[in-house]
């Protein structure tokens, strides 16, 4: 008896799994993208930073039976234990950072290196994203977008971009507005490939906040 | 003139549709921002009552309540169906809170029910959980709310063409009292608990994943009480939202009731709303299907 209902919530989870979530904003995080270069002006691997909403942070650390350090930090083992569940990223995972030089939308490896820590009661995440070919920015049309098509997350960047490597970029992020979108965001929509083109399954791309990249 | 209220309302239905979709982001945004604040201060209330802070539980009942509200503001949660309901039936708008409420708190226990059964007696996990929900749940809601859509469009048409097609005989025993078949009002209206049950069943189903996260936390942190009491006040708050739903469309049945009835065309008026109420449930639900499940 145990094993036919054990089996049966196995065929119902299996199927369960095989379909991709996408509904509205559960998960709030917040963070950003830096950018590491080699030299002044190529572009090896996207650095992005997730800082989940306390909530979230409860509710991760509380379903995996992980108590904060006296400190309020994580213990070797617990950093360990998330990064590990974390390592395999989910099917509809799409990166959460889209970067496009010219109006084209550049590969990036899946994440790498990822490090996990918790930083004032917020759970913290690192990791890299490398360009599948490194790739020269100066006086290229460059912008990266943070965003998960899924709208379970939602994304908001909060911190600085910056550019190890090399000072003769500058990035300005537009933050999404409600409503409104500036020009400079709506031509670089328009500079998408067709593929990009916003639908309704991609609702996460709408209400993106962007990094526009210039390069002397 | 019968036919001119008809395309009037369908036009009035069609602008209140395109107002609402493009006030949508920003509706949805605004329901987003309110919506993390007050999931912060579940946070925190929760941890002030792990610390045995006193007015940990007031605070968790408060953040719990107006989360309820704001996160109601976002698309889903069956305030379609109420607000279709409320527009295409007769019934009064005191049935239609009742409804909100019932189907509000049913989500909520039922919420309970699945996080905590499924830590006790199956020992599933935290993600199987939220899965459950977001993936099975979720559109299994979504599916049921389009055939209450499908079954209020349907009833409509049925009014429209059921004068015609009434057996000669009954004709005569109009207005005396005789219930033989459902005139259009007893149609429009809910007529059994039964009916009544599949309305709150079809909402219930998907329980609101902040309630489960929630009671996620709640159950492992042991504090399985305030859990629950969160989560029914949460349901409260959503039924505050849904119930203002409710008595906007009974309103605005009304006036499309009063307009039809100058125009002459009160027969025609109640089931033209009914189809429309139906197609627009019907549509929300599909739309809200294909998000959940592309």
């Amino acid at each position: 008896m145990k094993r036919r209902f054990g089996f049966i919530f196995g065929l119902f989870f299996g199927i369960a799994f095989a379909v991709p979530a996408k509904t509205h904003p559960h998960i709030f995080v917040d963070g950003g993208i830096d950018f590491i270069m080699s030299g002044q002006e190529t572009l090896d691997a996207l650095s992005v930073t997730w800082l989940f909403d306390e909530f979230e942070t409860l509710y991760d650390l509380a379903s995996r039976g992980i108590e904060p350090q006296p400190d309020g930090g994580l213990s070797d083992a617990d950093r360990e234990t998330i990064r590990a569940a974390y390592s395999d990223w989910p099917d509809d995972f799409d990166g959460s950072a889209h970067l496009s030089i010219d109006g084209e939308v550049i590969e990036m490896a899946w994440p790498d290196d990822l490090v996990v820590d918790l930083v004032d009661g917020r759970l913290q995440f690192t990791f890299l994203r490398r360009l599948e070919e490194p790739a020269i920015l100066t006086k290229k049309s460059v912008e990266v977008a943070f965003y998960e098509s899924t709208y379970f997350f939602a994304f908001k960047i909060t911190n600085d971009p910056a550019f190890a490597g090399t000072d003769a970029c500058a990035a300005v992020v537009v933050p999404y507005t409600p409503g409104e979108q500036t020009e400079e965001v709506k031509q670089s929509l328009a500079r998408l490939g067709r593929e990009e083109t916003p639908d309704i399954a991609n609702v996460g791309q709408l209400f993106a906040d962007r990094i526009i990249v210039n390069c002397a | 003139m019968r036919i001119a209220v008809p395309i009037a309302l369908i036009l009035a239905s069609l602008l209140l549709f395109a107002i609402g979709s493009a006030a949508f982001p920003g509706v949805m945004d605004w329901a987003a921002t309110q919506q993390r604040a007050f999931q912060n201060e579940m946070a925190a209330a929760v941890r002030a009552i792990k610390s045995g802070a006193p007015a940990g539980w007031a605070a968790l009942l408060l953040a719990a309540g107006a989360y309820g509200v704001v996160h109601a503001a976002g698309p889903g949660h069956g305030k379609y169906l109420i607000g279709g309901v409320g527009l295409g039936s007769s019934v009064p708008a005191s049935r239609m809170i009742a409804l909100a409420v019932a189907s509000s708190l049913a989500q909520a226990i039922w919420a309970v029910v699945l996080v905590y059964g499924g830590f006790w007696l199956l020992q599933l996990s935290a993600d199987n959980l939220t899965m459950l929900a977001e993936q099975w749940l979720a559109p299994a809601s979504y599916l049921a709310i389009a055939v209450v859509g499908i079954v209020v469009a349907l009833r409509g048409l049925r009014n429209v063409l059921g004068p015609k097609s009434k057996v000669p005989e009954h004709a005569g025993h109009d207005g005396c009292g005789h219930a033989h078949g459902p005139d259009p009002d007893q149609v429009a209206s809910l007529q059994t608990l039964r009916e009544a049950a599949a309305l709150v069943a079809s909402i219930a189903i998907r329980p609101c994943t902040g309630a489960i996260f929630l009671l996620v936390i709640a159950w492992q942190l042991d504090i399985k009480a305030a859990g629950f009491a969160a989560t029914v006040a949460m349901g409260l708050g959503t039924a505050i939202l849904t119930s203002a739903v409710a008595i906007s469309s009974v309103a605005l049945r009304g006036m499309a009731m009063f307009s039809g009835r100058r125009a002459g065309a009160i027969g025609v008026a109640a089931p033209v709303l009914q189809i429309i109420a139906g197609v627009m449930i019907f549509w929300f639900s599909l739309a809200l299907l294909s998000i959940s499940i592309l």
